[in-house]
């Protein structure tokens, strides 16, 4: 009898306790009223306002005109269209696989607290700093079949022919990628191996694990969260992948690198169909929604626990 | 305690909220006092680039002596089109604007955005007979004017590298023969017979441009753009085909014109540095040698018209490239007086003068009064020449097809380049361009 009398005298005075420490320093929902409004006003209303565009024809002149499901029937017999979601696929997953392992393997070498690797680490995020259209620029004329490296080294490019070609043009837009967006997620991974606990190494160092062991075994198993963040990062930039292509191929040649982003952008603004444009916004907006979901499912993502609570 | 706290949230979010509108009437308001909210006004929308020197000298000219002042605006000019095309029918669009005449113009007076320019040709003739023919009539729709040029015209050429040429032993080519022997003795000595920036596609569609035009006459390319899906299929069409697939698996353009460019100076570098034999070009690889490489524009760079092709129909002095730009007339233009007195300068010496004083080739027929005074006398003679004579200057096809058609043709005439598509597959897919 007493242990129970007690028992539910410690709840009922816990009950409120724990609110208490639930709502400490926390702010109530007004807080995020003005985000919400900008999501709201910025990406929900447009998102709207781009499904109704899909289900009409509008060159841009005048009020749209209704016409039905014509945008999507179009959009699935579009042979162009099909092979653009093929090749922005193709991208992204080998954007991953480039990307991954690289910045893995970096971030964990620039983890060390050396100075010099502070100063290189630094260099090698130069890239990110720079805006896309500057780095497609720059890597369109140094990879001039001409005047650029291909001229100089024959045996390596051949005729230097690499936009003009869909093996090669695929292989400068994900090469140009990876050297661009590879610094960003090797911080991220700096970061991460730089939160292991130093312990875990002592230890393995004392039971005998060399340097590969401690990497298969303490780093990578631990770096798995920070992972499966910059593989979804990786995903959305790869879908989402614009301005190289516009730069770097126009989409060409013929429509070897058209992806989807840049079908809708020809479709919409040099084309002036703008319902098409919209149908191709939204079925991306699908694709990439249904692949992070898959990512996010297959890692077990969703079943992650923060061990600290957010604000 | 929980009042005050309370209150200062409300009053955030009431911030916030009224942050957000007072953004957004800004946005209202600003726009509309840019566009045509100023009622004793005109608005002149230009293509923002170089040239934009002498439009500002012209409106200046103008605002001397009219009562309603005219506005210059600029777009930059990698813009342009898709600017145009979200303004044209709101109440920010211009009064006169600058277009490409043709497919350019079309969607706009299909949604009866253009005046006519009927009218103020019958008050002065001058309006129309000041200008070249050939010139002045594309830019009219189902058989009405809706522009006046301004600027100057732009015929495709091939220019050539005088001093690769003569080490080669090959003179600029007179008849398709010709090309073929000049391309096997540039290759044997080890140069590109002809530069090409196939990663910009339509230096590629020139090619077919003037091929088509040779071996079948332009009324071909007419059939087809009214809308006689046949014209492809003809006999006419497939023999230019074969001609192209032909000097292109002759070696003529190299192997690597889809990695080249001419808008980032590739293809005529190639052309300057030697590396190159010819380039089928607009004539503005004038302007862009003396830019880049002025030594060679002075010395070595020569040009010369198409070549002719034997057994073909098609007038050798016929022309293909941007036949001119031209000014339009909204309808909704409170100014009609206005706007027909400031496109009668269009056709003054003062227009001529500077445009020729920048590198423009006006195509009024007082021009060759003033050619003396151009930055390269027989340059611009030469061309004036080519373009008063020509039976048919045919506009760029991406510029005649209406824009809708644009991509998927620069995508075909590619493929067809590289081997992507063979003859049947081009035909289908400019058959399946859209005409209307």
């Amino acid at each position: 009898m007493t242990t129970t009398v007690t028992k539910a005298a410690v709840v009922a005075e816990r009950r409120p306790a724990q609110r208490r420490t639930a709502g400490v320093g926390r702010p109530g929902f007004a807080w995020a009223l003005p985000a919400t409004a900008f999501f709201v006003l910025f990406a929900v209303v447009p998102l709207v306002l781009v499904a109704v565009l899909s289900f009409t024809s509008w060159n841009g002149l005048g009020a749209p005109r209704f016409a039905g499901l014509d945008n999507w029937t179009k959009l699935f017999d579009d042979p162009v269209m099909l092979n653009s979601l093929w090749l922005s696929v193709l991208i992204t997953v080998l954007g991953v696989l480039v990307q991954t392992p690289l910045s893995i393997l970096l971030g964990v070498w620039a983890a060390g607290r050396q100075r010099n690797r502070a100063i290189l680490s630094a260099i090698y995020f130069v890239p990110l700093l720079l805006s896309a259209t500057a780095v497609s620029v720059l890597w369109r004329t140094l990879l001039d079949p001409n005047f650029g490296v291909p001229s100089q080294a024959k045996w390596l490019f051949g005729d230097g022919n690499l936009l003009g070609m869909q093996s090669g043009a695929i292989g400068v837009l994900v090469f140009v990628g990876a050297w661009q967006f590879t610094p960003f997620h090797t911080l991220i991974y700096q970061g991460a191996a730089r939160a292991i606990p130093q312990v875990l190494y002592q230890a393995a160092q004392i039971d005998g694990a060399g340097t590969v062991r401690q990497f298969f075994h303490i780093t990578l198993p631990q770096l798995r969260n920070t992972m499966i963040t910059s593989m979804i990062l990786m995903v959305v930039g790869g879908l989402t992948t614009f301005d190289t292509v516009l730069i770097l191929t126009q989409g060409g040649p013929g429509t070897d690198t058209t992806i989807s982003a840049y079908y809708m952008y020809q479709k919409a603004f040099k084309s002036f169909d703008f319902g098409a444009g919209s149908a191709i916004a939204l079925l991306l907006v699908v694709v990439a929604t249904v692949i992070s979901l898959v990512v996010v499912r297959v890692s077990g993502y969703d079943k992650m626990r923060s061990s600290v609570e957010g604000l | 305690m929980k009042t005050p706290a309370r209150i200062s949230r409300a009053v955030a979010g009431g911030v916030a909220l009224a942050l957000g509108l007072t953004l957004s009437a800004c946005g209202g308001g600003s726009s509309d006092s840019a566009g045509g909210g100023d009622s004793d006004k005109i608005h002149v929308l230009v293509y923002g680039d170089a040239a934009n020197k002498v439009e500002k000298q012209l409106v200046a000219t103008f605002n001397k002596t009219s009562k309603v002042k005219a506005v210059l605006d600029t777009i930059p000019g990698a813009d342009y089109q898709q600017k145009l095309q979200t303004i044209i029918s709101t109440p920010q669009a211009p009064d006169v604007f600058f277009n490409w005449g043709g497919g350019s113009i079309k969607p706009f007076v299909d949604a009866d955005l253009l005046l006519p320019l009927d009218d103020f040709i019958k008050d002065d003739p001058a309006l129309k007979s000041s200008f070249l023919p050939s010139v002045f009539d594309s830019a009219s729709v189902n058989g009405k004017p809706y522009g006046v040029p301004m600027r100057g015209t732009q015929p495709v050429l091939l220019f050539n590298n005088k001093k690769v040429l003569a080490d080669a032993g090959v003179t600029p080519p007179k008849t398709w023969d010709d090309l073929l022997g000049a391309v096997k003795a540039l290759k044997a000595k080890g140069v590109t017979p002809i530069a090409l920036g196939g990663g910009d596609q339509w230096p590629t569609l020139m090619w077919f441009e003037y091929l088509y035009d040779r071996v079948a006459g332009p009324e071909v390319f007419q059939k087809a753009l009214g809308g006689d899906k046949s014209a492809w299929e003809s006999a006419g069409s497939k023999k230019a085909l074969g001609m192209i697939r032909k000097l292109v698996d002759a070696g003529a353009f190299g192997t690597n014109y889809d990695s080249v460019k001419f808008t980032d100076q590739g293809s005529p570098t190639l052309l300057a540095s030697g590396k190159a034999g010819f380039e089928l070009m607009g004539s503005w690889e004038y302007s862009t040698q003396q830019d880049s490489h002025p030594a060679f524009a002075k010395k070595d760079l020569g040009y010369s018209s198409f070549p002719t092709v034997a057994g073909g129909t098609g007038d050798a002095g016929n022309l293909v490239g941007n036949t001119n730009n031209f000014y339009s007339v909204m309808k909704k233009t409170k100014h009609p007086e206005a706007v027909a007195a400031f496109l009668k300068l269009q056709y003054s010496d003062e227009f001529v003068k500077a445009q020729l004083g920048i590198g423009n080739l006006p195509t009024t027929t007082n021009t060759e009064k003033f050619l003396g005074a151009s930055a390269s006398p027989a340059y611009s003679k030469y061309q004036f020449d080519l373009v008063k004579k020509a039976p048919s200057f045919q506009l760029s096809w991406d510029q005649a097809y209406p824009q809708s058609a644009s991509t998927p043709m620069h995508q075909a005439v590619q493929q067809f380049f590289n081997g992507g598509l063979d003859t049947d597959g081009f035909i289908k897919a400019m058959q399946a361009l859209p005409t209307a």
